[in-house]
């Protein structure tokens, strides 16, 4: 046996023309996905430098570029992963990693809310807007499986009223909770573990052993944002309250036209309640979902009753919007698309350039990907 | 073809998708930013305009108390009539300034009759002229940002070398000729 023989040599550790392939095709794929995102990092940090800020109170109607802090509006979210009370959040659980990576939870969701600078406020409406938000929280499970330091998983609904009723939240504290289920003593099923419990307990669960990694990135009052939107008369805007939320990162307008014409549709078929207090039920009545309904609700004899709005916060509660018709709103249009963007322009603006130098290397990346790829393949035929 | 000469192919390609990209973006970039000056430019025409249409009612409601200021109201009137939207920029803009300037004066004297003051209506005025001075100093300040922005792009690479071919050119901002200035006067010794 020569020692040739008995280890092996420099040649075969290397990688052979036929492993180089998939690599250099996947190089070139990412390369090119990367030279794309660039595009559009350049395209959106020109539209961000191009722009002037304008002063809230002097605004004009027409495409806006305005920067300041946050203002909770009507209502505000609560984020998932740290239960943070904010405007904006996308979060995110996944399990595993590499190939073996899989989503237990993804969730992007936003309501409207106000900007403020030196001069005045104006109301956002966020339906449709690009988000360029970076991660705020970005933990994962230690190697003993336990859960990472800021981690609080939201406990309760996804949305709370932005300036909390004192009088509600007294009776809640002093309410004495009925006694859970016990065929559910955790609670998961709707319960006191609420969100997490319902509908991303189940997910986790089933994740077995793998390490999970926790990512979500918020907008929360009082945060600085940058936003590049066009400015109406609130009066134009046609369906204010439709256009106050986001949910999944919006939907676009053919997916609006499906569901429109699906909605006609089971109309005319009946599938559809006529109302929304026939179809919802306590849900329908203003306030209720925030603990003050605004009429008196019908709900199990062993619940306990919640307490009524007074006349004042019954009709804030019915009032959706408080915008006079001619104050001016930022919203998305199919001319001027709406850009929200955390911190201050130039933060906003350098994150985009950065995305396009990126890109300019997934260039590069792709033409040393495609000479490999050229090697191996002039390498393999004969 | 030679897999090493398709690759090489797919290069040039690359970069040529690149530069095509850098040129149109830029030209539509520039093209975008002119847009956003003219704009501003009718906003601050806006803003112009609305003052022009609201100084006459606040003269005609003081003119009988302020005879002994005819001057003031003469200068105000004056420099009203002199307000013409099809004059250059730089001229506007020194029209604008004096009778920013004259309004005020107008409003200092103002402080003096507090008959005048009274005037609910007179306060009424006062304070939408005010609210438009505000409003034309702010659109003022963000068109000169918007034309800063314009003609520094324009100046740079890569939009300079696409300024000589579509005929680019700086635009003025919304300044008035720059007046001689004096130091002020630091002699303290008496006469």
């Amino acid at each position: 046996m020569t020692p040739a023989d008995a280890a092996p040599s420099v040649g075969s550790l290397l990688p052979t023309s036929a492993d180089l392939i998939p690599l250099s095709v996947a190089g070139v794929a990412v390369g090119l996905l990367l030279l794309w995102r660039g595009f559009t990092g350049y395209r959106t940090a020109a539209r961000i430098g191009g722009t002037s800020t304008s002063r809230i109170a002097s605004i004009a109607a027409g495409e806006v570029r305005i920067s300041g802090t946050v203002e909770a509006a009507e209502v505000a979210l609560v984020s998932p992963l740290q239960s943070a009370t904010s405007v904006y959040y996308r979060a995110r659980i996944s399990a595993g990693s590499g190939t073996d990576n899989s989503t237990a939870f993804d969730e992007e969701r936003a309501v409207g809310f106000a900007v403020r600078d030196g001069t005045g406020a104006i109301r956002v409406f966020p339906r449709g807007a690009r988000w360029d938000v970076p991660w705020r929280f970005d933990a994962s499970d230690d190697w003993t499986g336990s859960r990472p330091d800021g981690l609080a998983l939201r406990d309760g609904p996804a949305y709370t009223a932005a300036r909390p009723d004192r009088e509600a939240r007294i009776a809640a504290l002093l309410t004495v909770r009925i006694a859970r289920d016990p065929a559910d003593p955790e609670g998961s099923i709707g319960g006191a573990t609420g969100f997490l419990g319902a509908s991303v307990g189940l997910c986790l669960g089933t994740q077995g052993e793998r390490p999970r990694r926790y990512t979500e990135a918020r907008i929360e009052p009082g945060d600085s944002v940058t936003i590049l939107g066009r400015a109406i008369p609130f009066g134009t805007l046609g369906d204010p309250a439709h256009a106050d939320l986001a949910e999944g990162g919006g939907l676009d307008e053919q997916v609006e036209a499906e569901i429109s014409a699906d909605i006609a549709e089971a109309r005319a078929a009946g599938l559809l309640a006529p109302d929304a207090e026939t179809a919802w039920g306590n849900a329908a009545i203003p306030g209720f979902g925030i603990g003050r309904p605004a009429r008196e609700p019908a709900i199990d004899p062993r619940a306990d009753a919640a307490p009524l709005a007074g006349v004042v916060e019954a009709e804030a509660a019915e009032r959706t919007f408080t915008i006079p018709p001619e104050a001016l709103v930022v919203v998305a249009s199919s001319e001027v698309p709406l850009l929200i963007a955390a911190g201050a322009p130039g933060a906003a603006g350098e994150r985009q350039q950065t995305r396009f130098l990126v890109g300019l290397l997934g260039a590069a990346l792709a033409i040393g990907s495609a000479v490999v790829l050229a090697l191996g393949l002039g390498a393999t035929l004969p | 073809m030679e897999p090493l000469a398709l690759a090489a192919w797919f290069g040039v390609a690359v970069v040529v998708v690149v530069v095509a990209f850098i040129v149109i973006a830029t030209y539509n970039d520039v093209i975008a930013l002119r847009q956003r000056v003219d704009k501003a430019w009718a906003n601050i025409d806006v803003g112009l305009k609305q003052r022009h249409d609201q100084l006459p009612a606040l003269i005609d409601a003081v003119r009988g108390v302020l005879a002994f200021e005819r001057n003031t109201l003469t200068e105000v009137t004056r420099l009203r009539a002199a307000y013409s939207p099809t004059q250059p920029i730089r001229d506007q803009a020194a029209t604008s300034e004096a009778t920013t300037a004259a309004v005020r004066s107008l409003f200092a004297v103002l402080e003096r009759y507090p008959q005048i003051k009274a005037h609910e209506n007179v306060l009424d005025l006062q304070d939408e002229i005010e609210r438009i001075e505000n409003v034309i100093a702010d659109r003022r300040e963000l068109y000169n940002d918007q034309v800063y922005r314009f003609n520094t792009t324009i100046a740079q690479v890569p939009a300079v070398a696409l300024a000589g071919l579509f005929g680019w050119k700086a635009r003025p901002f919304f300044l008035a000729e720059p007046v001689e200035r004096h130091p002020p006067d630091t002699d303290l010794e008496p006469g």
